[in-house]
């Protein structure tokens, strides 16, 4: 069985050399969809690169097995979904809500759920303007997030099969991405919509509605959830239509996976963020955060890589070692980085992540399984920072801010993109007098020396104010 | 993008073949003809520069794919290459291939043979630099197909060809003990191809039923190429055996070699497709001396016969030459293969 070796960020080549030592039977021992025939997936980043994933040249990635594991998992998505539908599984794109649609969908025995629009870093991991170039062709202007990739993916059917049914969420997502769910829909698929109410304090509006407080302190009327649960009540009767079985039992069930991915994700992140020493790095870290959306396409699996990958941790922790310098400065990151390589080179130039807004912590936070199923969904969607203010966004970050948890923030802006580039500048005011960054991300294998300079000034402030 | 037919390309050639290897079938069959040192005469560059210069090497398949629009690159001039890394000495004619002067066994014992240094030794350097320089060009879109000469093949380049082959009969002992030095030396060549972006395709012309018995095959060249392809699928890559000349007689020991993709040359069609369609993916096998001879219009009406026949093949099917395209095949004769393949090979409507 192969031994993790001291704690480091390698190439891909190093990653290479550490495959030969390998044995077959550790290679054979991890699959996806429990298939020993081609469900294997534990395999070094020069075989992705091979087929074509081109940036994976220029990053570095942690060497545990844990994380090669998690890599060769990731990476192999796309073939995990055609041969799920070659084995008869159904295929259903759940798009906008970003992670509680899918659990819905996710309780029907072979039913996968999948969000297309995480096809966004496929440009940047291929270096590559294949989807981008064929997106605008088809009305998507250049102007328009990154995640209008997912338009192209649609029409070339080569990054996933073609989906059984689609669930859209629009109103409060994203607006850009809205644009983008419409197009699809012209394409002539089979579509649902499911309208996101924007989460708004209801005095001001209607002053009888009673109120509900989430977590993390904001509040909402009721009738919003009311409504949120006649939504879902449409996706599962679809659903119902779709497979023939209806026991919501399995929603359960269901929600009982989710929270067992975000349980363990949050461990894994509170673990890491308050070790001393960076025991994982913020790549990997995004990329386990985004898995609470869908498990990447087998949430199962994807259990148990996590639980390696605590494990990894924690034994790294306990011995307080870690894969960046000891004084790395610790900041926030706003919105995902669209471009892998930024989460990399922050680290080598001396910063470390701590704290994240990727638009996504609907999907972190744990569901009610006290209360009846959809309302509990409900609940734990109106959390969500995508719908509401840019305030509410950062006010985490923020309150970080002043316990001196994290001494800068970083945020990535995605050029047109609606929730994430708009917000930039009304982001910065609301952090006014505190260290902010805020670069513009260029499209695929467009990080300039320029941009790196910024980011090393950046991080020179932050040391120099530590003085 | 689009000659030859009215249909809309929606693929790019990566997108082709990655479909393909998990089994899917894409818009339409992936065409990969062999233009491996061909591409040097459309580049109008001397040969000798093409196996000596990995950029010149690149740019030449990179010009060839603008001419054809193909699906993959072929990057490859002779089957010498690791027998030269391994000490084998070969002319260099200015306009033509390597050619084998003295095998290294004539001057040296087996004992006192390395294995090659990729990065350094003779020319496979050369090949490492060209496919970098390739894969940073057009990686994204097109796959980059890396000839490998499987142990056999640069065995009997290490020996003289007749010597060795009576040894299989005299001294097989001695053979074996030749091939696991070469498997080891294909080993590290292809480990340096696929970090360079390349997917190893093995070649083992050498071991074609026109230079050796079944027998022979099943002995001294099959356990090592299915060794080779052991190591390959260790990085879960999707493996392509080549065996032009002959293939009839060894067409039922092909699957036990555990290539993913067979590449035939002078066989029927119709038969390798009865025999091992429904275990390997079929690549072939347009008859070389008719892409070189032929006019355009006999090519168009073989080529699509052959797609016809090739495309019920369960597990996908690659248009292809037998062989590598002659080096001064006519261009409209290559073209005549493709566009007229690209015409009928549609799997999506
Ligand atoms: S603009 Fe932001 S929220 Fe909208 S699709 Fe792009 S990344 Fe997602």
């Amino acid at each position: 069985m192969y031994k993790d070796p001291k704690p480091k960020k390698i190439t891909m080549d190093e990653w290479s050399v550490r495959f030969k030592n390998i044995d077959n039977k550790t290679i054979k021992k991890f699959v996806y969809y429990n298939n020993h025939d081609w469900g294997l997936y534990l395999q070094p980043p020069a075989t992705f690169m091979v087929y074509g994933t081109r940036e994976l040249r220029r990053l570095r990635f942690d060497n545990s097995l844990a994380a090669l594991r998690m890599w060769g998992f990731v990476f192999n998505e796309s073939e995990r979904l055609f041969r799920a539908r070659q084995s008869g599984k159904k295929i259903v794109a759940t798009m906008g809500d970003l992670g509680t649609v899918s659990i819905i969908v996710m309780a029907f025995p072979d039913c996968i759920p999948f969000y297309p629009e995480c096809i966004w870093w496929t440009p940047f991991f291929n270096e590559s303007t294949v989807l981008l170039d064929l997106a605008s062709e088809l009305g998507a202007p250049e102007a328009a997030c990154f995640s209008r990739a997912a338009l192209a993916a649609f029409v070339k059917k080569a990054y996933f099969p073609k989906p059984d049914y689609i669930f859209a969420s629009t109103g409060a997502t994203c607006d850009d991405y809205s644009c983008i769910m419409q197009s699809i829909e012209h394409l002539g698929y089979d579509f649902m919509w499911l309208e996101v109410p924007l989460r708004r304090s209801p005095a001001k509006h209607v002053s009888m509605d009673s109120l509900v407080k989430t977590k993390n302190g904001f509040e909402y009327p009721r009738r919003f959830e009311e409504y949120l649960i006649k939504e879902y009540e449409k996706v599962w009767q679809k659903m119902v239509e779709i497979t023939g079985i209806d026991d919501q039992n399995l929603l359960m069930v269901s929600i009982k996976k989710a929270n067992q991915v975000r349980t363990l994700v949050e461990k894994i992140k509170r673990t890491t963020y308050q070790a001393g020493n960076a025991p994982f790095p913020a790549l990997e870290l995004m990329t386990i955060e985004f898995g609470n959306l869908y498990g990447y396409a087998d949430m199962d699996e994807w259990i148990r890589i996590l639980e390696m990958i605590y494990e990894t941790i924690v034994e790294r922790t306990k011995k307080n070692i870690g894969i960046i310098s000891e004084d790395a400065i610790p900041i926030a990151w706003v919105n995902p980085t669209a471009d892998p390589y930024l989460l990399d080179y922050v680290e080598r130039i001396g910063l470390r992540v701590v704290d994240t807004e990727y638009v996504i912590n609907q999907a972190l936070v744990e569901i009610d399984e006290q209360i009846e199923p959809f309302r509990a969904l409900a609940q734990s969607f109106m959390q969500a920072s995508l719908i509401g203010s840019t305030a509410q966004r950062i006010s985490s970050i923020n309150k970080a801010m002043r316990t001196g948890k994290i001494e800068g923030i970083l945020i990535t802006n995605m050029l047109g993109g609606s929730h994430c580039a708009m917000e930039t500048k009304l982001m910065e005011r609301l952090l006014k007098d505190k260290p902010v960054l805020a670069i513009d991300v260029p499209a695929p294998f467009g990080i300039t020396e320029q941009i790196k300079t910024r980011l090393q000034a950046f991080a020179e402030v932050l040391h120099e104010r530590r003085k | 993008m689009n000659e030859g037919n009215s249909k809309r390309e929606i693929l790019t050639p990566r997108e082709r073949f990655g479909l393909l290897l998990i089994d899917e079938n894409p818009d339409r069959c992936n065409i990969i003809p062999l233009i491996t040192s061909h591409a040097a005469h459309i580049a109008r560059i001397p040969l000798s520069k093409y196996y000596t210069d990995g950029k010149a090497m690149a740019q030449a398949q990179i010009i060839a794919l603008e001419e054809y629009r193909h699906d993959a690159l072929s990057f490859f001039s002779e089957v010498g290459i690791i027998a030269e890394a391994m000490g084998s000495d070969f002319d260099y004619p200015d306009d033509d291939l390597p050619v084998l002067k003295t095998p290294a066994l004539t001057k040296r014992s087996l004992s006192s043979i390395d294995i090659p240094d990729p990065k350094n030794d003779k020319r496979l350097p050369v090949y490492l630099e060209a496919l970098e320089y390739a894969y940073a060009t057009v990686g994204d879109k097109i796959p980059l197909l890396a000839y490998v000469p499987a142990p056999f093949t640069t065995g009997m380049m290490l020996s003289v060809p007749n010597t060795f082959l009576i040894q299989t009969i005299r001294h097989p002992d001695l053979v074996h003990d030749i091939m696991k030095i070469c498997l080891q030396a294909a080993i590290e060549f292809c480990y340096h191809i696929i970090n360079a972006g390349g997917l190893p395709i093995i070649v083992d012309p050498l071991a074609s039923s026109s230079v050796i018995s079944p027998k022979a095959y099943e002995e001294f060249a099959l356990p090592y190429e299915r060794k080779l392809i052991d190591f390959l699928h260790r990085y879960d890559l999707d493996i392509i055996l080549h065996i032009c000349g002959e293939t009839e007689p060894i067409l039922e020991l092909l699957p036990n070699t555990g290539a993913d993709l067979i590449s035939l040359d002078k066989v029927d069609i119709s038969l390798a497709l009865d025999k091992l369609s429904k275990k390997m993916r079929i690549v072939g096998n347009f008859d070389t001396s008719k892409i070189a001879f032929s006019s355009p219009s006999e090519i168009e009406k073989e080529a699509k016969e052959m797609v016809r026949k090739g495309m019920v093949s369960s597990k996908g099917y690659i248009p292809s030459t037998g062989c590598e395209v002659p080096i001064r095949t006519p261009i409209e004769n290559v073209k005549a293969f493709i566009n007229s393949s690209k015409e009928i090979a549609w799997y999506w409507d």
